[in-house]
């Protein structure tokens, strides 16, 4: 077993550095001189040429032949992309060029933001999406299981930019019960102490804020979590229903148990297996942060910050938060698999 | 009968390992499963050569290398003095047309998505004899000839029964009029009643087209009905290959012994009054095989020197091959 | 024993069940279904509108532009303010939103199909291929390939420090002739000396024409590629690598790896295309090349070995036509996903150019407007993704019951 998690561990670096690679070509290869992009179009070409050598951008791209040829070989491997894996090492990410802000500070800023409304949008999708799943399972073919379903099949369906969009236009326009966007109405002073505001205030019982907080991430949370939640209530739904079928559920039925205690202590602990499967992919791609949702609500998180940086080509950013995203991504499904092994007993891998 | 008959195959000190790989970064080869290990024998031309075991023993995984369907980890297989164990592209192509098999599960080995009769077409396609007309003959005349009714030519496999597709596959085997087939198990997935109905088939086939069949099997007195000669493998090895009758009644390998006297009699006073012999234990793992005789982990007979010394295959009898180092006891 | 003859057996053709072939019963099922029937007609309306729209009822949308009728409500009966109709109002430069609309509906049948054409066939060669070599023993033409291309391929990286072309040539060569010796002196450790010897003389004696200094860094590296192509390279290394290249593709999220594509290939309707084809090609490769592992299993596959039929032939007559069922499915789906894809893209400003008219792009355009009260910009265009999105997945869930093994016997 241990055999089998170190294997997955190794087995993701060569990935890894596959992404590594690809971030570093992407935005190289993106038009636009970073050097142009700050300064402006009609600066001077030797302050131009001057920032680009600040930013190392003069350097060859991986290797540099004409040192090797005079000899030099520490020269050869002084490129843009040694530099860059060099820095990556130490854990520094370099600063934005836009802002002169390193970027690993904002990242810690608006980090918090993401996985805020990323953890709020899976409890609920988890907390709404599970029961739903195994009433209908249970009640199979019935009224609820068809609107429920046909339900889920919708919200996979929506944009969720346009959910957003009819919220804000319920909640806000139209009601005006709900704020329109941000993270804070502005006065409003959170202390932060894990950056996540609602486990803040709470922490420090300020019950105003965390009402004020509540009410800015309500609706983007709830639109966050359509699709996760309809795809696991489908999900529990057909594994609970595969589970069902057993002839040990026979057995237990047979034998006089009560129906919600087949349900519970026999069919759901079974069932189980590929709703995590699930859930741990989901939270990965919530986890990466949504452009969409955090462009309408004006939520100041890393989704929208990375890709504003792509299109301002501002390379240090798009390069620390595109590795940051990746990474997550990575590592939620690498726990995924892990979870197999403990969760299924028949699974040995070795 | 046989000694003056042409050999049609020759096997040799046939190996075939499928490796074992462990470790973290990269896979190491830590050992083998011996699946055939150190298989010698011949096929007659006419006969029906039986294979019997228990599963795992390898009888399958011989047919299949035979065939060069699998590549031999060694030794080498002859076809009519041709050696095949080297062969490539054209010439293997060839020659695999004189050499066919029958599979053991009738659902698996035929595509869900062809037609029979593009099934039964496949064949000749590929070897370009038959064309056009002529090929839409042939593929009737293959239904027909095992018992099927031509005008299913476009039916799909999944509109037939277990016995109906096994004939199906009877018919592939001979499209291309072979000379050698071999039968994996062909009757084990099907009805007890569909069993002799399709095992008289290929017995009329055999005797209709000159065929020559490694008949793979554990069904014992199947096998001695169809059988010329039979062969008991164990764990990889042969342990005994002889007439029919010699295994059946004159047995000299305590595994052969005790193999035969499992087989169900129908007359209730001669089996009451025969001997059982049972063995006990598990067979032994096909990736770490017992220090000498491999079957010395369950043979009642076993002595010293069966832990020590791996037995010669040998031939005891004229046309009697034993594994046993205390073959002639039992004489 | 009575001996039964084969013509006997001609009373068993009763046993045979009506013909029937295997779409047709698949078909029949899908239409039993109702949500399956239901999808089917939201796609087909959607179809209908789009195409027909796209080619009689003309729309010229860089003309298309009235700053009287600015942000007006629906109106589903001429006024004395608005003497033209409009059932879902018109947006913030005047346009009538209903036409516009059906238009849109036309651009996004292109994106999904489009996308999903590029995802589909480059994912399942590249699936196809992986299981293949992952299953099967490939064959001596084919390792001849694999090495030279590696050889060739790495070679290729020595030959740019040593700038001399030749040695990625020499290198491939040196991969073949890996083949050509065959078991000579397989797995000895002599034999992986030779070949790094051979690799240090290549990349060493030909770098040295350069520089020094780039003859020993080529010589070294030269040695190590020999010892690689020492041993002939096998059918799992080529899966591995290709399914290793979708893992680093599926390692980004899709739509930070779509807005990546299109903001280094510019915006456009067809560059959107081409982004959310990229992204959505792992999907259907890790899908192909499952499929293929379990259809390798089965024993057809080795009768079609016995029987002399060569890997063009089993691959494309005997794997592929066993694995379309999932294939179709996931398509099914996959241009919902596409549809929904290019919507963002589009919100996003990135995809369709103003004034193109797409749904997503109008949803961007108007959502600013949403606040003063303009509802109608907003609704109209998002149901129409949902109603599209809508039917393709409603006819993915019936074709997946429908085309469903299980239920075939």
């Amino acid at each position: 077993m241990a055999r089998y998690i170190l294997r997955r561990l190794i087995s993701v670096i060569p990935t890894l550095i596959g992404v590594t690679f690809v971030i570093f070509m992407f935005q190289r290869l993106i038009p636009g001189d970073p050097a142009v992009a700050m300064l402006g179009e009609h600066a001077a070409p030797e302050n131009i040429a001057r920032i680009r050598e600040q930013l190392g951008l003069n350097r060859p791209l991986f290797l540099d032949r004409d040192s090797l040829v005079q000899g030099d070989l520490g020269g050869f491997f002084d490129s843009q992309y040694v530099r860059y894996l060099s820095r990556l090492v130490k854990l520094d990410l370099g600063n934005s060029i836009h802002r002169r802000i390193p970027v690993a500070e904002t990242l810690g800023l608006r980090f918090p933001a993401t996985v805020e409304l990323a953890l709020l949008s899976m409890l609920i999708a988890i907390f709404v999406g599970i029961p739903v799943g195994i009433i209908s399972a249970a009640r199979r073919n019935s009224l609820i299981d068809g609107v429920s379903m046909m339900g889920s099949l919708v919200g996979v369906s929506m944009p969720i930019f346009w959910l957003g969009l009819m919220e804000i236009m319920l909640f806000a326009v139209i009601l005006g019960w709900l704020p329109t966007g941000g993270r804070l109405s502005t006065g409003v002073q959170i202390q932060s102490i894990t950056g996540l505001y609602l486990v803040d205030s709470l922490l420090t019982w300020n019950i105003p804020g965390f009402v004020d907080a509540l009410k800015h991430i309500i609706m983007p949370a709830i639109a966050l979590a359509t699709i996760p939640m309809a795809i696991i209530a489908r999900m529990t739904r057909s594994s609970m229903l595969d589970v069902m079928q057993e002839d040990y559920i026979r057995t237990a039925t047979a034998k006089g148990l009560a129906e919600r205690v087949v349900l519970f202590r026999h069919a759901l602990k079974n069932a189980f297996l590929p709703v995590i499967t699930i859930i741990g992919i989901q939270a990965g791609t919530l986890m990466a942060g949504a452009v969409l949702t955090e462009t309408i609500f004006s939520w100041p998180g890393i989704g929208k910050w990375v890709y504003d940086a792509i299109l301002g080509r501002d390379y240090p950013i798009v390069q620390g938060g595109t590795l940051l995203i990746a990474i997550i991504f990575v590592f939620f499904n690498l726990l995924v698999d892990i979870s197999y092994a403990f969760l299924d007993p028949r699974i040995h891998y070795d | 009968m046989n000694n003056a008959a042409k050999t049609l195959v020759r096997v040799d000190n046939l190996k075939k390992y499928f490796p074992i790989y462990q470790g973290v970064i990269l896979q190491q080869h830590v050992g083998d499963i011996k699946a055939v290990d150190d298989v010698s024998f011949v096929i007659y031309q006419g006969e029906t050569l039986g294979l019997v075991g228990e599963t795992g023993s390898g009888k399958t995984t011989v047919g299949r290398t035979m065939l060069r369907l699998y590549e031999p980890t060694a030794g080498k297989i002859f076809f009519e003095d041709t050696d095949l164990t080297e062969m490539q592209g054209g010439d293997l192509r060839k020659i695999r047309a004189r050499m066919q098999m029958i599979f053991q599960d009738p659902y698996a080995s035929l595509n869900p998505r062809m037609t029979v009769g593009s099934i039964l077409s496949a064949p000749l396609e590929v070897h370009g004899y038959w064309k056009g007309r002529e090929k839409r003959e042939r593929v009737d005349n293959l239904l027909e000839m095992v018992g099927l009714n031509p005008d299913f030519v476009n039916r799909y496999p999944h509109e037939f029964s277990g016995g109906q597709r096994q004939r199906i596959c009877i018919a592939r085997a001979l499209a291309l009029n072979p000379d050698l087939v071999v039968c994996d198990e062909p009757i084990s997935s099907l009805d007890v009643s569909i069993q002799a109905q399709v095992v008289n088939l290929l017995e009329e086939l055999q005797h209709k087209l000159g065929l020559t069949y490694l008949f793979i099997a554990h069904d014992l007195s199947m096998v001695r009905h169809i059988s010329d000669r039979m062969a008991v493998m164990y764990l990889g090895k042969i342990v005994e290959l002889a007439d029919r009758n010699e295994i059946y009644l004159r047995s000299l390998h305590p595994y052969t012994q005790a193999l035969m006297s499992a087989v169900p009699m129908p007359d209730p006073d001669a089996a009451r009054s025969r001997k059982r012999i049972i063995l006990e234990g598990d067979i032994p793992s096909p990736a770490n095989p017992p220090k000498g005789c491999n079957f010395n982990t369950r043979c009642p007979f076993a002595k010293e020197i069966c832990f020590e010394q791996d037995p010669d295959y040998r031939e005891i009898k004229p046309g009697h091959w034993v594994a046993c180092h205390f073959a002639e006891d039992f004489l | 024993m009575a001996e039964i003859t084969p013509q006997d057996l001609f009373v068993t053709d009763f046993a045979v069940r009506e013909h029937r072939s295997l779409w047709v019963d698949a078909w029949r099922r899908l239409i039993s279904s109702n949500t399956a029937r239901l999808g089917l007609f939201i796609v087909t309306v959607f179809v209908a509108s789009a195409t027909l729209a796209h080619f009689f009822w003309t729309y010229d949308a860089k003309t298309d532009l009235d700053y009287a009728l600015k942000l007006k409500p629906p109106n589903l009966r001429p006024t004395e303010e608005i003497s033209t109709i409009h059932p879902f109002g018109t947006d913030k430069l005047g346009r009538d939103i209903f036409r516009r609309t059906v238009h849109g509906g036309w651009n996004s049948l292109r994106v999904g199909l489009v996308a999903v054409t590029i995802s589909l066939v480059i994912g399942v060669l590249l699936g196809l291929l992986a299981g293949f070599y992952e299953s099967m023993e490939i064959t001596q033409g084919e390792r001849v390939l694999l090495q030279g291309l590696v050889g060739l391929s790495l070679g290729g990286i020595i030959a740019w420090i040593g700038a001399q072309w030749v040695i990625a040539l020499l290198f491939g060569l040196l991969g073949v002739l890996s083949i050509v010796f065959g078991k000579f002196l397989a797995g000895k450790p002599v034999r992986i000396a030779l070949f790094a010897l051979g690799g240090l003389l290549i990349g060493g004696g030909i770098g040295l024409l350069g520089a020094p200094m780039v003859g020993l860094v080529c010589g070294l590296l030269g040695a190590v590629l020999g010892a690689i192509l020492a041993s002939p390279l096998t059918g799992t290394f080529f899966s591995n690598v290709v399914m290793r290249a979708m893992d680093i593709i599926l390692a980004f999220p899709s739509y930070l790896l779509a807005i990546a594509i299109v903001a280094f290939l510019g915006p456009g309707l067809e560059k959107g295309m081409i982004a959310i084809g990229v992204v959505g090609i792992p999907i259907y490769a890790r899908l192909a090349r499952s499929a293929v592992l379990s259809v390798a299993q089965k024993e057809y596959i080795l009768a079609a070995y016995s029987v002399g039929e060569g890997h063009d032939r089993i691959i494309f007559r005997h794997i592929f036509p066993n694995i379309l069922s999932p294939i179709i499915i996931q398509a099914t789906m996959g241009l919902a996903g596409a549809i929904l894809s290019a919507a963002a893209l589009g919100f996003l400003g990135l995809g369709a150019i103003p004034p193109t008219p797409e749904w997503g792009a109008m949803l961007g355009d108007s959502y600013k407007y949403l606040s003063s009260g303009a509802w109608w910009a907003v609704l109209f265009p998002g149901l129409a993704i949902m109603f599209s999105v809508l039917g393709f997945n409603l006819l993915g869930d019936g074709l997946r019951d429908a085309l469903d093994p299980k239920l075939r016997v």
